[in-house]
């Protein structure tokens, strides 16, 4: 049974059993508390209250906890510019990958981040970013105050109460739509591996860098392949450095002969299919097998970097689900019904401003929309343009979070 | 310095400045001048499009004596990062050539006879290939690939599909670089046309054909990020050193000539975009103005504003011959020169590319064909003083 409780973390200052009265009309009914920071007047009185204690390292039961990265754009301490990846642009954190992978592996927990402020300190837009950088993708972020803001809020002051408000407001914006939770990836290339051992490294990475190009993944453990598992996939990737086991590679190249396409190298051991021209990725070499075709990497896969890249344009832009005008950096999230009749994306936008005149468009042929924001309790309106077998969504300006409901 | 000037000193300048200025007259006289077509479209719909555009090829002389038979190779512009929007205007309508217009062209150049076409511009800081850069931009390769036989694409940012960069020298030396290494694509051509967007441009004041040309240069070699001795494998970021000189280019490149020139970008960009043309002729210039923007050359300059709907499209022969048109068109002056809008803080292109010989920017000496300026006219110039009256100087000044 999976946690439905809202993880926050005591802080350490609130010595005093009043603050808990700061919890009330907030959805957090889970104090996690690090060894010694809550007192234990504060635990009685929590308990009294129906309160679930309890700790980073022993979650309630249908939650597990991950470490997490603090989401954003990464910048490097005193300078203005933020961090730049390979291309330039800027490094993203998010745990929107990890959140996927865990709940994969664990499909009766809940996973809860455990990331604190970065360098102690977070400014105020960042932490309904953070709640929904978690909740967007199923699990929870354990909400966490900085030193200064939990001082703040338990001092009554003004300014601090209204970022807990937002935060709180941003917690329970998710709790709110169970229904979303039921909603699956909508995903166009397919990772395969059990990114562990010797694996984790590049399928971990893989995964996180195919998120970075807006790209839609889905995540496949390869000792859980069903016969659904690559349902509505364009691609795989099959990176793991052994090659697949049988049945694996009998269910992967089933795949390929009804139309898809296998990314995959030298690992995979002898080269499937049969010799292809007319196609051309720089470092591949083109094979076709039944309706589909394999692009098999000339040399041993090892740079997530290149493979993500690489992947996305193997597949081609043409079959982008998600794309971004006026974004910044900007991650999404691809969920549908499973009557395929709706659809819910998320967009996540990592600077602190936020966005203005943002365009996004979402492949498939939804008809209405509405956006739903942290920032009130009704959906907004948005401008859609139909397109064949696409529309394009122009946002309002909105913050660090947005979600657009969409029906066919 | 004027406080030192002898009346010597200074009448040695004025006659100097009068020799210039004769010289320019006499090789503005000689410098070639033809004829440049003007058609009125009001929208990228093909049916308004296609035999808008080839009218406006045949009053130019038809375009099958230019590519019949010829490898023709098709500078776009796509200028800037393709993320973004003016507003959620897509790019096409405000400062990307539009797809559609890219589409007419090729098919009237596959009708007319063009052996090849390839399509080509320096996506910005990315080797992908320049079809999957433009389904990133929103727009749809497969028309303009299908629009004619043996349509191509190639981002020139880099080495591409090459071997070699292809080195090409600016016949009459240059006024900033000898002569540049480029993407092979760009000598591997019997014909070369530009086909840009008519724009405002916040360093150089105009973007025409001309202009466009200036993303020809990889960045692997004249970018922030070029390589030191040899060029650089992946472009990244843009031409800043071709803007302000504060780096040269790969040493394995023909280097800047003077190093001690003017570093302000008002004189480097307009030479640099005049050695380009040089180095690289244009032999068909088109000006897609049916839709585009004004304030500048993108949306992320400052005073870019609004999306606006000339519905006209300018071709010629000769790039100046063209620019000048397409200025006139605007509501500049083509004439104009360093001082005078749209050149407040820059030199005219247009009389650079007039010095050396390209062409006369003198719409006396230009046969206009198809519609005529004055029933055109979209004025630009107006819309930029009522602009700078409006907005605070920071963002323009």
């Amino acid at each position: 049974m999976i946690s439905g409780l809202t993880p926050f973390r005591w802080p350490a200052s609130w010595k005093d059993p009043s603050a808990l009265a700061l919890l009330a009309g907030t959805p957090f009914d889970c104090l996690v508390c690090e060894a010694g920071a809550a007192p234990d007047p504060v635990l009685a009185q929590a308990k009294q209250k129906g309160l679930t204690i309890a700790g980073p390292a022993s979650p309630p039961a249908g939650a597990l906890i991950a470490e997490g990265v603090w989401p954003g754009v990464q910048m490097a301490r005193g300078q203005a510019a933020a961090s730049s990846g390979p291309t330039g642009n800027p490094w993203v954190d998010s745990n929107g990958w990890k959140i996927r992978l865990e709940s994969a592996r664990n499909p009766a927990s809940r996973v809860w981040v455990d990331a604190k402020p970065k360098d102690g300190r977070a400014l105020a837009a960042s932490y309904p970013r953070a709640v929904a950088d978690a909740a967007a993708y199923g699990g929870r972020w354990i909400v966490t105050l900085d030193d200064q803001l939990a001082g703040d809020i338990a001092q009554g002051k003004a300014d601090a109460l209204a970022v807990w408000k937002r935060i709180a407001g941003a917690a329970r914006f998710f709790n709110d739509r169970k229904a979303w939770s039921g909603y699956a990836p909508a995903a166009v290339l397919g990772i395969v591996s059990d990114f562990s051992g010797d694996n984790e490294f590049l399928g971990q990475e893989l995964l996180n860098l195919v998120a970075r190009t807006n790209q839609q993944s889905g995540i496949i453990l390869k000792d859980k392949v069903s016969a659904s598992s690559f349902a509505g996939l364009r691609a795989l990737i099959y990176a793991d450095g052994k090659p697949p086991a049988a049945s694996l590679r009998s269910q992967i190249m089933a795949f390929v002969q009804s139309g898809g396409t296998l990314i995959t190298g030298p690992n995979w051991g002898p080269a499937p299919g049969t010799p292809a021209s007319g196609q051309d990725q720089p470092g591949y070499a083109w094979r076709v097998a039944g309706k589909g075709r394999v692009a098999f990497a000339q040399e041993a896969l090892g740079d997530p970097y290149a493979l993500a890249n690489e992947a996305v344009l193997i597949v081609s832009h043409r079959y982008d689900s998600v794309r971004f005008w006026n974004a910044g950096s900007a991650g999404s999230y691809f969920t549908a019904a499973p009557d395929g009749k709706r659809a819910v994306v998320h967009l996540l936008f990592y600077t602190d401003r936020g966005a203005t005149s943002v365009t996004v468009r979402v492949a498939g042929n939804y008809r209405t929309g509405k956006l739903w924001t942290l920032d009130g309790p009704e959906p907004r309106p948005i401008e859609m343009d139909l397109q064949t077998d696409a529309v394009e969504l122009h946002l309002p300006t909105v913050s660090q979070y947005a979600a657009a409901e969409l029906e066919a | 310095m004027h406080g030192n000037y002898t009346r010597r000193d200074l009448l040695k300048a004025v006659s100097a400045g009068a020799l210039l200025a004769g010289a320019r007259l006499g090789r503005a006289a000689a410098t070639p001048a033809e004829p440049v077509a003007i058609a009125k479209c009001k929208t990228y719909d093909p049916a308004e499009l296609m035999p808008a555009m080839a009218r406006m090829f045949d009053q130019i002389g038809g375009l099958g004596r230019i590519v019949k038979g010829k490898t023709v190779s098709v500078k776009i512009n796509l200028t800037g990062a393709y993320t973004y929007r003016l507003g959620y205007a897509p790019l096409g309508d405000s400062h990307y050539t539009h797809p559609a217009v890219i589409a007419a062209a090729v098919s009237l150049m596959g009708k007319a006879g063009a052996r090849r076409i390839r399509i080509l511009e320096s996506a910005w800081a990315t080797t992908d290939p320049l079809d999957e850069y433009l389904l990133l931009a929103g727009m749809e390769p497969r028309d303009i690939e299908r629009a004619a036989p043996n349509v191509e694409f190639e981002n020139t940012n880099y080495l591409g599909k090459g071997k070699n960069y292809s080195r090409l020298m600016v016949p009459t030396g240059g006024y900033v670089y000898p002569g540049f290494d480029l993407n092979h694509a760009y000598e591997e051509c019997d014909v070369f046309v530009s086909l840009s967007k008519m724009k405002e441009h916040a360093t150089a004041g105009f973007t025409g054909t001309m202009k466009n040309c200036f993303g020809m240069a990889p960045v692997t070699i004249y970018g922030s990020n070029a390589g030191v001795d040899d060029p650089a494998i992946q472009p990244g970021g843009g031409r800043q050193p071709f803007h302000t000189g504060y780096r040269q280019p790969s040493k394995s490149a023909p280097q800047e000539k003077d190093m001690k020139s003017s570093r302000q970008d008002g004189y480097r960009v307009p030479r640099i975009v005049a050695d380009l043309v040089s180095a690289r002729p244009i032999h068909l210039a088109i000006n897609d103005g049916v839709r585009t923007m004004t304030g500048g050359e993108g949306p992320w300059i400052r005073e870019a504003e609004k999306v606006v709907n000339p519905g006209v499209i300018v071709a010629g022969t000769n790039p100046v011959n063209t620019d000048a048109v397409s200025m006139a068109v605007m509501g500049f002056d083509p004439m104009a020169d360093r001082g005078t809008p749209p050149f407040e803080t820059c030199d005219s292109t247009l009389r650079l590319a007039e010095d050396v010989g390209i062409g006369t920017r003198d719409l006396k000496r230009i046969e206009v064909a198809g519609a005529q300026i004055k029933d055109v006219l979209f004025d630009f110039a107006a819309l930029r003083r009522e602009r700078r009256a409006r907005l605070p100087q920071g963002r323009w000044g």
